[in-house]
């Protein structure tokens, strides 16, 4: 008996509770030689079989995957080292890295480069102080909340380019009444069109940004908010923690997760985002305004050059993936951790 | 460690009232438990002793002074929650000195108080886990860590034991009598187990319908209790009644059978009557009253019958092992010590 157990002895103390305590440990081990023997003398075209199984069941998926996602996105990449242009018939020839020499060179994309910083950090971090602010405040039971929260909401459903148009027109002195309310608080010398200020027209498209982004912050916080549980803000305040105690020894932890996954994604989203920049400014006055995201629109739809266009946008692609990377990461150690 | 007094304490949502007048004193050092089915406003009245719900009229006094005004954490007192509530941010260490370190305690003062609480629940090598990390009896073990760091005036139980599984249950129910006995600190228990009621109390209150029943020691719940809630909400299995009518020399039960017993005058005859009986002081003998067996319930210890007497259910609990199935007929006799009877009211009627 003792010397069989140390034949086999994870898998005879795993199971003696249900074998009788002799005998059926031989014919075990024979079995398992006996399968493993029958195994080696499958014929080639059954073993191919074996081995294509698992990618045959997945199959369907994988094709579904390669031709709407990666196909387009390899063809659009591979604008970036060709010459493309609408205008011209005898383009369409590979030109390597022309392109990307011509970027560095381009003192327009560097610009646009600054601008997006700009127009990226301003809009995500005051989308989401506000958007902390409100999901705070709904977060508090009060009589017609339901009604408040859907007017709150609102705006996120609001297409992007109405919106735009919507704050373009506010802006302008002629028909918007903006400019003569800040004129009239003293805050500007004379009812001016904000858009039209090199100086000051990003705050434009950013406040139009913010107005029109605070709800995705206040949704996605709020239905955080209320997943904590209640008795843990009992038991502090039982414990002697004061408002800003609870916020920070509670609510931030439990929010943290979610903010940073909001804030990454309404990052990527908003320098994306060149709809606003568009319809409100067309990138100017004198490139003021100008994003990478509508430098690409301008370049492929204004100039036409396809291939400029892809080498932009693979430039940007590549500086969002790394900026993702420097959220994404920390995060998954930090949860993998907790 | 302090007494506390609830003086005509009522609270109401809107028109809706959960507690009406509730009165109680709680000695220094004593164990309170308030018992009662769910609804029956003991949670509110724990939550409103801690502070976490307004009072709508009524006093509540901790060591004499009113503290219906008093915020949470003014009121000096811990609570130990169902959930347990513990931050799911900090380790355990953190969780236990949190109220330690908002009061800017001294760190040997905090360490010290870690280490002592740490011992007494056998917490020390999870100290620096999360309490993601700890099974259900350890954490409501820091749950209670966590209270006694504080040395508070009372300490308040809302249902702690009610997520933890049976045999868990039985074990963490002793830990916290044996806790008591150490630390002999003023402590209010709310639960529906009347079992964990029974075992842990220095007085039971028990509670239905926004008014309190009854406050006595667990036995005299048991032995006399003062209405038919009572009577039917302690003891398990619960006291079987009879339905009758007063008679000169006993009680008329439904199906005319005479109880001969020596009841109080004063009451009128063939008023409306309760009796009941608990179903371990029902006996089985030889003489007696006929009975069929509807269904038994071994538990082990003993054998539930249910029984059926000229139509009237029973229930009775013995420990003798006689083999019964239903469909059998045996006899059965009631001690007649042992019967209670209530009034048409529902009150108990002293004998």
């Amino acid at each position: 008996m003792t010397s069989r157990q140390h034949l086999l002895p994870a898998r005879l103390t795993a199971t003696t509770a249900m074998m009788p305590p002799t005998g059926t440990i031989l014919p075990m081990t024979t079995a398992f030689t006996s399968s493993h023997g029958r195994r080696t003398r499958k014929p080639f075209l059954a073993q191919l079989a074996d081995h294509a199984e698992p990618y045959l069941y997945s199959a369907p998926a994988l094709i579904l995957i390669i031709t709407v996602m990666l196909v387009p996105l390899v063809l659009g990449m591979s604008y970036a080292f060709r010459d493309i242009q609408l205008l011209n018939p005898f383009s369409g020839g590979f030109v390597g890295l022309d392109h990307f020499r011509t970027l560095s060179q381009d003192k327009a994309f560097s610009g646009a480069l600054k601008n997006t910083l700009w127009w990226t950090g301003a809009s995500v971090v005051l989308q989401f102080t506000f958007g902390l602010i409100l999901a705070l405040l709904l977060d508090k039971p009060f009589r017609g909340r339901g009604m408040v929260q859907a007017l709150v909401f609102l705006p996120w459903a609001v297409p992007s380019f109405l919106a735009g148009l919507n704050w373009a027109w506010l802006f302008n002195p002629v028909i918007g009444p903006l400019p003569h309310w800040l004129f009239a608080l003293g805050l500007i010398d004379q009812p001016g069109n904000l858009l039209s200020d090199p100086h000051h027209a990003m705050w434009g498209p950013i406040i139009a940004n913010v107005w029109w982004g605070i709800p995705f912050f206040a949704i996605t916080l709020l239905a955080a908010l209320q997943s904590i549980p209640r008795d843990l803000y009992e038991a502090a305040s039982i414990d002697g923690a004061n408002w800003m105690q609870r916020f920070l020894s509670i609510t931030l932890p439990f929010l943290a997760p979610t903010i940073a996954i909001t804030v990454l994604l309404r990052t990527v989203w908003v320098s994306n985002f060149a709809d606003l920049i568009v319809v409100m400014t067309g990138g100017g006055p004198a490139d003021r305004t100008q994003i990478v995201a509508s430098y690409i629109f301008t370049q492929a739809f204004k100039a036409l050059d396809f291939g400029y266009a892809s080498a932009i946008a693979l430039v940007l692609l590549v500086l969002l993936i790394a900026y993702s990377m420097l959220i994404i990461l920390p995060r998954q150690t930090l949860l993998n951790k907790g | 460690m302090a007494s506390i007094t609830i003086d005509n304490l009522a609270k109401s949502y809107g028109t809706y009232s959960v507690l009406q007048g509730v009165n109680l004193e709680i000695k220094d050092g004593e164990f309170i438990v308030l018992v009662g089915p769910s609804g029956c406003g003991k949670s509110t009245l724990l939550r409103m002793i801690a502070g976490l719900e307004e009072v709508t009229s009524g006093e509540i006094r901790i060591d004499a002074s009113r503290v219906n005004e008093r915020h949470p954490k003014d009121r000096d007192i811990a609570m130990v929650f169902q959930s347990y509530a513990l931050y799911p941010h900090m380790s355990v260490a953190r969780n236990m000195s949190y109220s330690m370190r908002l009061r800017k305690a001294s760190k040997e003062k905090i360490e010290a108080a870690i280490a002592g609480a740490a011992s007494k629940l056998g917490l020390e090598p999870y100290l620096e886990r999360r309490p993601k990390a700890l099974s259900g009896g350890q954490r409501q073990r820091v749950a209670m860590g966590r209270a006694i760091v504080r040395q508070p005036k009372a300490f308040l139980f809302d249902e702690p034991l009610s997520n933890l599984d049976a045999r868990l249950r039985e074990q963490m129910r002793a830990e916290i009598k044996k806790m008591h006995g150490d630390l002999k600190a003023t402590s209010i228990y709310v639960t529906h187990d009347q079992i964990e009621a029974m075992t842990l109390a220095d007085r039971i209150v028990a509670m239905h319908g926004g008014l309190v029943q009854q406050v006595g020691s667990p036995l005299e719940l048991y032995d006399r209790p003062a209405n038919l809630f009572v009577a039917g909400f302690i003891g398990s299995p619960g006291m079987n009644f009879f339905e009758g009518t007063r008679h000169s020399d006993g009680v008329r039960l439904a199906d005319g059978t005479l109880l001969k017993v020596q009841l109080p005058p004063g009451a009128d005859d063939e008023q409306g009557i309760t009796v009941g009986i608990r179903p371990e002081h029902v006996e089985l003998s030889a003489e007696g009253v006929g009975a069929t067996v509807d269904l038994v319930e071994p538990t082990g210890f003993g054998i539930i019958l249910h029984l059926s007497l000229n139509g009237v259910d029973l229930k009775v609990f013995t420990s003798d092992r006689a083999f019964l199935t239903p469909g059998q007929q045996v006899s059965v006799s009631f001690p007649t010590h042992h019967l209670h009877f209530f009034d048409a009211g529902g009150n108990r009627i002293l004998r």
